[in-house]
């Protein structure tokens, strides 16, 4: 299954996909985004993913941002994404924004939609105004696309979401294996095609990939990995660590583990059960802000997945991060457990990040030094 | 002084707002009261309703730091680092927290450490997490607030949940500051409070006016040493209210009488959000071309509230920030009141440059701009977000547009200043002004 391929293909899917089915395409940017209303639609909820492309166009219009903000804009404006009949933004990032805000003001066509996800999730209220959101977009997409979208529609496409995130959390699960059957490159490549395509047709070929691991043999015994921080884009970080005899075993990226992690539990309400979903998934810097749930999170999949280590991977200029990696820090190093902290941007300068990765790995390596194997020293 | 056109004189209101920012510096110090970080609201400074509360943000306090010291805003920046901040975060946090981290201010005087903190999401990513870290220091209570917002058309109906969950997290935050501290919040100087801010935002409103004219009475450095007085920096109803009326009545006489804050003002330009703190004097020299600052959609009371109406006249922007007839009987009642009617108020400065491309276009036109200067910030995500395009934007409109790049509060040695001098100088002479002692 060449996953890694079918998202460098994502524009020619999308425009094949309108083309075979008549439909609507929404991008959207944030992991937060209701895919399920918009699917329910009959629309096509493509994740805006960013590449590396040399740019000479963006720096017109954005200063200062994270390098996927820019980026998006580049592909945008070089019209690879003109099959996009719409795009919306669920508040959250703020360089993400500027590109949402970009894009449709070149585009005044697109239908366009910002959706308020409260910053503050853990409100009693939080629940009460992302029903109230949900249902504002529901009432605009029933307008743009001229569709009802009924019960019956939201709970097909909640039973396809669902069923996509449990295939994704059973191959998640292979992972936790002390030789997994499938390296973290592989499985990253498989997250992102996830968030391009149709999720009934992507379900269908996650069964047969899990199929495909099932029968696989135990990889190699390697340096168990976890990786923490910004979104990623691609998977060549993975393939650097692999190439060092490293693998990412777990992540706890916002477009990684965090995209499926939890269901919809599904209620006669089913706006409400979206926002209880939505609202309780695990949560990226932005989201993560009164009752602290993201530290602990990170620990108890540092636990569960045995890593022997950790690498903190920041966009550069990604303030989201830069200002929550003091919490992610200080819980690492109160638990001895080991970490390297890197930022990149789209590309990963090799020779200098395989030296980096290099040493961390020495140090982390089994017995080279007292943090080593930190998760076998409970004694209970 | 060559090229003087205007008669111009100090402010005499110069000496009150010294002894308030002073009264409000020390406040800060005062070991009886419990202190917190974050924000009240704008107009409505609740935490005076307490017997002894006071709140605090990073900001003003950060982003004096570099200019008063910078060898330790240094030393703060790299405390924070090495603990895992990122080099680009906004100075104004980087700053003040690195001092909490080093347990000690500029002068060398222990961190005045927070006893509580309310994180309040705000449309500067910077500014959402700001809260949080020194909850993250230290177990102290906090309470979240949200920031609402949405893009195209008001739309009251959808606002309904939005002001819900504010109101309930404030009235939640207000009550439970009561409990955890045991101090009982004065319901009735809060409905005070609530009906001083009514003159508050007028007399604020008027000051903004007031430098449409020309020549300009007041420049941006009058308005930044003026603009913290009753909105960050806390310094009590009365006093806010009574320094606000001395200072939008001297300023209407200033324009009565034409005096101005630049006697050679021949260019007007203004600014988009907050300068570097620690080289401000770009200002005094651009006043060698006869050019006066006039500020910037953040200066002006964080609103932007003029607009040019229909009519082709200035007045304040029609959307509602409060309810001028709302009747108060019950906490919830100012609690609804501070939160005003609109869900998206009170940052409609930042908000307008989402919605409304044009804003700067239309700030620049307000106040008879010539001409604007951008900072472009490496370090804090909300004041160099939309910066490129509103240029362009002012630069199609005809404006001539100047933008320079450094770090705003954060590291001194991200700003070159002598090439920003240098700019500055190519700027004026390819607009045709030179500089006045050379005329």
């Amino acid at each position: 299954m060449n996953f890694r391929q079918m998202a460098a293909d994502r524009h020619t899917y999308a425009a094949d996909w309108k083309a075979r089915t008549g439909g609507k395409v929404a991008d959207y940017f944030e992991p937060y985004f209701p895919e399920e209303i918009a699917y329910a639609a009959g629309i096509l909820p493509v994740r805006v993913l960013a590449e590396h492309e040399p740019d000479v166009i963006s720096d017109k219009w954005i200063y200062g941002a994270c390098f996927p903000a820019r980026d998006m804009i580049n592909q945008f404006l070089r019209g690879r994404m003109d099959y996009m009949d719409g795009l919306v933004n669920v508040e959250g990032c703020q360089w993400i924004f500027n590109a949402y805000e970009v894009i449709t003001n070149n585009k005044p066509a697109l239908f366009r939609h910002y959706l308020f996800l409260p910053d503050y999730t853990d409100s009693t209220t939080s629940k009460d105004v992302l029903r109230s959101e949900l249902a504002v977009f529901r009432e605009r997409l029933e307008a743009w696309t001229g569709r009802d979208i009924t019960d019956e529609k939201l709970d097909h496409a909640i039973a396809v979401y669902n069923e996509n995130r449990l295939l994704l959390r059973r191959i998640c699960e292979l992972r936790r294996a002390d030789r997994p059957v499938l390296t973290g490159s592989e499985y990253m490549d498989m997250l992102l095609a996830n968030q391009v395509m149709d999720k009934a047709e992507m379900n269908g070929l996650l069964e047969q990939f899990l199929r495909e691991l099932e029968g696989r043999q135990p990889g190699r015994d390697t340096i168990r990995l976890m990786l923490i921080g910004s979104e990623t884009w691609n998977s060549d970080l993975e393939r650097l660590v692999e190439s060092l005899g490293g693998n990412v075993v777990v992540d706890e990226l916002d477009n990684g583990t965090s995209y499926f992690w939890n269901p919809v539990y599904p209620q006669k309400d089913r706006l409400m059960a979206l926002a209880l979903r939505y609202l309780g998934r695990p949560h990226n810097p932005v989201k993560d802000n009164n009752w602290r749930r993201r530290p602990e999170h990170i620990f108890e999949l540092a636990e569960d997945y045995h890593v022997d280590g950790a690498i903190i991977s920041k966009q550069i200029y990604c303030h989201l991060h830069g200002t929550d990696n003091y919490a992610v820090w200080r819980l690492l190093r109160e638990r001895h457990i080991p970490f390297h902290y890197m930022e990149r941007d789209m590309s990963v300068p090799e020779e200098e990040t395989a030296l980096r990765l290099e040493a961390f790995l020495n140090q982390v390596r089994a017995g080279a030094t007292r943090l080593a194997g930190w998760h076998r020293k409970a004694v209970l | 002084m060559k090229g003087q056109r205007w008669e111009t004189r100090p402010l005499d209101c110069w000496q009150l707002a010294k002894e308030l920012r002073r009264s409000y510096d020390n406040s800060l110090a005062d070991s009886s009261i419990v202190l917190g970080n974050g924000t009240t609201n704008f107009y409505v400074d609740w935490q005076v309703a307490f017997p002894a509360i006071v709140v605090a943000e990073d900001n003003p306090i950060g982003a004096m730091m570099a200019q008063q010291n910078e060898a330790f805003a240094r030393k703060a920046r790299l405390a924070s680092e090495v603990r895992g901040w990122g080099r680009e975060i906004c100075g104004y946090h980087n700053n003040c927290w690195g001092a909490q981290f080093l347990g000690r201010t500029a002068d060398g005087k222990p961190f005045p450490e927070r006893q509580f903190t309310v994180p309040f999401p705000c449309v500067c990513d910077s500014h959402i997490k700001r809260g949080q870290q020194c909850r993250d220091y230290k177990p102290i209570a906090r309470w979240t607030n949200d920031f609402t917002m949405y893009i195209g058309e008001r739309d009251e109906k959808r606002e309904e949940a939005m002001l819900d969950h504010r109101n309930f997290n404030t009235l939640k935050q207000l009550n439970e500051i009561e409990s955890v501290f045991g101090q009982r919040l004065d319901d009735g100087k809060l409905f005070e409070l609530a009906r001083n801010c009514r003159l508050l935002k007028q007399y604020m409103t008027n000051v903004s006016y007031f430098m449409t004219f020309t020549p300009s009475p007041l420049s941006v450095k009058d308005l930044y040493s003026f603009f913290q007085l009753g909105g960050l920096a806390k310094i009590g109803p009365e006093k806010a209210v009574h320094f606000w009326k001395t200072l939008r009545d001297e300023v209407e006489w200033r324009v009565q009488n034409q005096i101005a804050a630049v006697g050679s003002e021949r260019f007007r330009w203004i600014e988009a959000h907050p300068p570097s703190w620690h080289f401000l004097k770009y200002y005094r020299y651009m006043e060698k071309y006869g050019a006066v600052c006039l500020g910037s959609q953040y200066t002006h009371f964080s609103q932007s509230q003029l607009e040019r109406k229909p009519d082709g006249s200035i007045g304040e922007r029609s959307y509602p920030v409060y309810d001028p007839d709302m009747e108060l009987t019950t906490r919830e009642d100012a609690v609804r009141f501070m939160t005003g009617p609109d869900a998206r108020a009170p940052h409609h400065f930042k908000i307008d440059e989402y919605l409304r491309p044009y804003a700067l276009n239309e700030f620049a036109d307000v106040f008879h701009a010539d001409g604007a200067m951008f900072g472009l910030w490496r370090s804090g995500v909300g004041c160099a977000v939309t910066r490129k395009e509103q240029a362009m934007r002012l630069r199609q409109a005809g404006y001539s547009v100047m933008c320079y790049e450094g770090s705003q509060p954060g590291d001194r040695v991200d700003l070159d200043e002598k090439r920003l001098i240098d700019q500055l100088d190519t700027w004026m002479e390819s607009l045709g002004l030179e500089k006045l002692e050379d005329v």
